[in-house]
């Protein structure tokens, strides 16, 4: 068995308020078998642990973490418990919304149909303009900026929006960020980081809808 | 006489150069010419104005003869009609724009319903012809048409239904119709210049550009105050129908149309109506941001894009829900602050249409640490609590249960305790706590536990809830709504919940809550029986001894006083009270047989 952790904090300092919460955390985190921390619902991202836990409770989980010695290691079948956690998605503890940071892979797919400078990508925060033309998966297209006719290209003007801010959908947020000044690209973004369950009916986006968008990146400022 | 006048005033000038007519001259011409066609001599008058040796004297004086002229156009029965027309048109093509302008601007200025219309129909034909012959001079003059046109408009009452639209009795759609005409061809010339601003930048970025672009402008900011003053006065006004309501309605293509324009000066929708939360961090000019674009005239604006979908083939479907919704808040706040129930609906549409699209429990709690979603609330408690019109109250409750059913399990604890402490409504409260009833349920489900609505958490909420607001002296039938659903949430918990499982923390909890809630509530049901059956004990004694004694309270609405109580009524309530102290009774006592049960176990 590994060396048995120490106590790093007296009675009086954890209960002094310099003593964040997120501190306590971590070290139970990093010291606690996983069933302890189930137990006392501090599985999870420590910062949304830190939301839902009084100082109290991580005072008491602290004390009973000595007294009952269940530390990290301690019990055997908690490694295979554990792979098999990460393996079965599913079995995250539902209350904790943590975990539900952890998304996986990016929901959207993106093809360079002509590639930009590589040189200029957006930062989070920066103005972007682009043309856009988005369709539905049958081909329908909802939406576009691009006008008809060349002529009419002078009078309209690209869109332009702050990237990353949640302004847009999550899949344009995302995925413009990927993207350099001049590229054209095609997104595809699953309904999740696009209008999801509720669509868009008023645009003629239906529920659980795929969205697919033909994107050119004309200006990063 | 008049016309003797006329002749001879016209030949003396037709000798002159026109820089040497007297103010004499003017004056005679004018009289006289006047008197002429009210007298009805218009051929004659006619005939001189035609002359071509009277063409300088036409051109400096003629416009003097607009009054009369268009009184008689207006009233149509003359038969002059066609000679005055002859004259008129006349008149418009010889005299020089600047007079012919303030002649028209001055005869549009009317008060009676009929005319204010029949003249906007008449002048503003003629008004678009004067203005553009000025040229590239009219921007402000045209700024002064639209504004004394706006002016007009208000003056006619808007229709309220499908039939009245229809019918258009006073002609306010028709004017809508006529003034979108009149402001084509100069949208059309902002739209130009806007592009030709846009080649020249994109060849020279010189300042020379830079120079042209500000004088260009004003045709566009004439245009754009013109819509702005539509948006906030007429259209928010206005209750637009849908296509299907009515396919065909004149005040709906206004409204599109003026969408339109507002793009052809090169504003943008999306723009204008996240203005809110895109423009507010730069400080310079902000003042004037807030003259430029009235906050009215956006809430106005989002609620045809939001709700009626007019331009939607325009306006990009990209935006995230949230933060749609973020930005509508900011005109939700704004529709809803105000008491007129027009604008309490658009407030009420636009919040409903805004919701709508953002999937059910995903807005999280930081949202409501933003002012706006903390005054919409307190401004629908006032919609349901205090509006008169019951639809609209209705409507209130049910955009409050989709605006919970949006915030997360966190969003909703906050938002029922904030929403506990600033309603101060029995009924709301009474509603409040039936949701965290619905949640508190929700988290009992196998595989739904969340921390929020069980457990530690939840103790600080019940707190909030269990308790008689001024204890056993709180006037139970006033606060009756609340007290009934703390005490089913109360049983609810009971049954609910098992003692030794004990997830809401109720049972550890019981003992306060004698204290705080029901031991309170015992004593006051009392107190309050004692009295409500010594007023119908006396009020039977009373009657019985048929002694009408006058009363010492009065009650009048307006002016009049209403009638005092009879004593049959008098009695119906006091039994209705006595009966609602049994109704609150029986659920004490079912209460305490359960938790007498349970704890003996």
């Amino acid at each position: 068995m590994a060396d048995e952790p120490t106590r790093e904090w007296s009675e009086e300092q954890l209960k002094n308020d310099d003593l964040p919460k997120k501190d306590v955390i971590k070290f139970i985190q990093d010291n606690a078998a996983h069933s302890f921390l189930n137990e006392h619902k501090l599985l999870g991202n420590i910062k949304n642990v830190a939301k839902t836990a009084k100082k109290e409770q991580l005072i008491v989980a602290y004390n009973q973490l000595f007294e009952s010695k269940r530390f990290k290691g301690t019990e055997p079948v908690e490694d295979v418990t554990e792979q098999v956690r990460s393996v079965k998605l599913e079995d995250k503890p539902k209350d904790l919304p943590a975990e539900v940071i952890d998304e996986g892979p990016p929901k959207f797919t993106k093809s360079v149909l002509k590639k930009g400078d590589k040189t200029n990508f957006p930062k989070k925060g920066e103005n972007v303009s682009c043309w856009y033309t988005g369709s539905l998966v049958d081909g329908t297209v909802f939406d576009t900026n691009i006008p008809t006719t060349a002529r009419k290209k002078k009078q309209t003007k690209p869109l332009s929006f702050k990237v990353g801010l949640g302004r847009v959908i999550r899949g344009w947020d995302e995925g413009i960020l990927t993207m350099s000044k001049g590229e054209t690209s095609r997104l595809e973004i699953e309904p999740e980081w696009a209008y999801g369950r509720k669509g868009l009916p008023d645009s003629k986006i239906p529920p659980n809808a795929k969205l697919i968008f033909e994107i050119e990146l004309v200006a990063v400022d | 006489m008049a016309l003797e006048q006329l002749s001879d005033v016209v030949q003396r000038c037709q000798a002159l150069p026109d820089d040497r007519y007297t103010s004499e001259d003017h004056d005679v011409f004018t009289i006289s010419g006047r008197t002429c066609i009210e007298e009805g001599n218009c051929a004659q008058v006619l005939s001189i104005v035609l002359d071509e040796k009277n063409q300088d004297i036409v051109r400096c004086m003629g416009w003097n003869l607009l009054p009369p002229l268009i009184q008689v156009l207006l009233k149509k029965d003359s038969q002059k009609l066609s000679q005055c027309l002859a004259i008129f048109n006349h008149l418009l093509q010889t005299c020089r724009p600047k007079e012919l302008l303030i002649g028209l601007l001055e005869q549009l200025e009317q008060d009676d319903l009929v005319a204010i219309a029949e003249s906007l129909h008449l002048l503003l034909n003629p008004l678009q012809r004067v203005l553009l012959c000025l040229g590239s001079r009219k921007a402000s003059s045209l700024g002064m048409t639209l504004c004394s046109v706006l002016d007009q408009l208000a003056k006619l009452p808007l229709p309220h239904t499908k039939e009245q639209e229809e019918d258009d009795v006073f002609l306010l759609c028709r004017c809508c119709s006529d003034i979108t005409h009149f402001v084509k061809p100069f949208v059309q010339e902002a739209r130009q210049n806007l592009q030709n601003r846009e080649e020249n930048n994109q060849r020279t970025d010189s300042v020379g550009g830079e120079l042209g672009r500000d004088k260009e402008d004003e045709l566009g900011t004439e245009l754009l105050k013109f819509c702005m003053k539509t948006l906030s006065h007429t259209l928010l006004e206005a209750q637009l129908k849908d296509p299907d309501t009515l396919p065909e309605s004149p005040l709906r293509d206004f409204a599109t149309d003026i969408l339109n324009s507002l793009s052809a000066v090169g504003e943008s929708l999306p723009s204008l109506v996240f203005q809110p939360l895109l423009r507010r961090k730069q400080v310079t000019g902000f003042l004037e941001e807030e003259v430029r674009y009235p906050k009215e005239s956006l809430a106005c604006l989002a609620h045809l894009l939001f709700v009626h979908h007019l331009a939607a083939d325009t306006f990009p479907s990209v935006f995230s829900p949230v933060f749609a919704l973020r930005c509508n808040m900011e005109h939700v706040c704004l529709l809803l602050s105000r008491t007129e129930e027009s604008r309490i609906q658009k407030g009420l549409e636009l919040y409903e249409k805004s919701l709508v699209r953002v999937e059910d429990g995903s807005l999280p709690a930081d949202l409501l640490e933003i002012r706006s979603f903390l005054t919409v609330p307190q401004n629908l408690v006032k919609v349901m609590t205090l509006c008169p019109r019951h639809d609209l109250r209705t409507r209130g409750l049910k955009v409050l249960q989709l605006s919970i059913d949006k915030l997360n399990t966190e969003a909703k604890y906050s938002f029922f305790q904030y929403m506990l402490k600033t309603s101060s409504h029995s009924g709301v409260e009474g509603y409040v706590i039936k949701n965290i009833k619905n949640q508190i349920d929700a988290a009992l489900q196998p595989g739904n536990s969340n921390s929020w609505f069980e457990g530690v958490q939840l103790l600080p909420l019940l707190r909030k809830v269990l308790v008689l607001p001024n204890g056993p002296e709180t006037d139970l039938l006033q606060y009756l709504d609340r007290i009934m659903e703390s005490l089913n949430l109360l049983r609810y918990l009971i049954i609910r919940d098992k003692v030794t499982e004990n997830q809401t923390g109720i049972w550890t909890e019981l003992y306060k809550i004698e204290d705080t809630f029901l031991k309170p509530l015992r004593v006051g049901v009392n107190m309050s029986r004692a009295h409500y059956e010594r007023e119908l004990h006396d009020t039977l004694v009373t009657k019985r001894g048929k002694v009408k004694e006058e009363s010492m309270l009065s009650v009048s609405v307006g002016k009049e006083k209403l009638p005092n109580m009879t004593s049959e009524s008098q009695i119906q309530a006091l039994h209705s009270a006595l009966h609602t102290f049994d109704m609150i009774e029986s659920v004490l006592v079912r209460i305490e047989e359960l938790t007498e049960v349970k704890e003996n176990l």
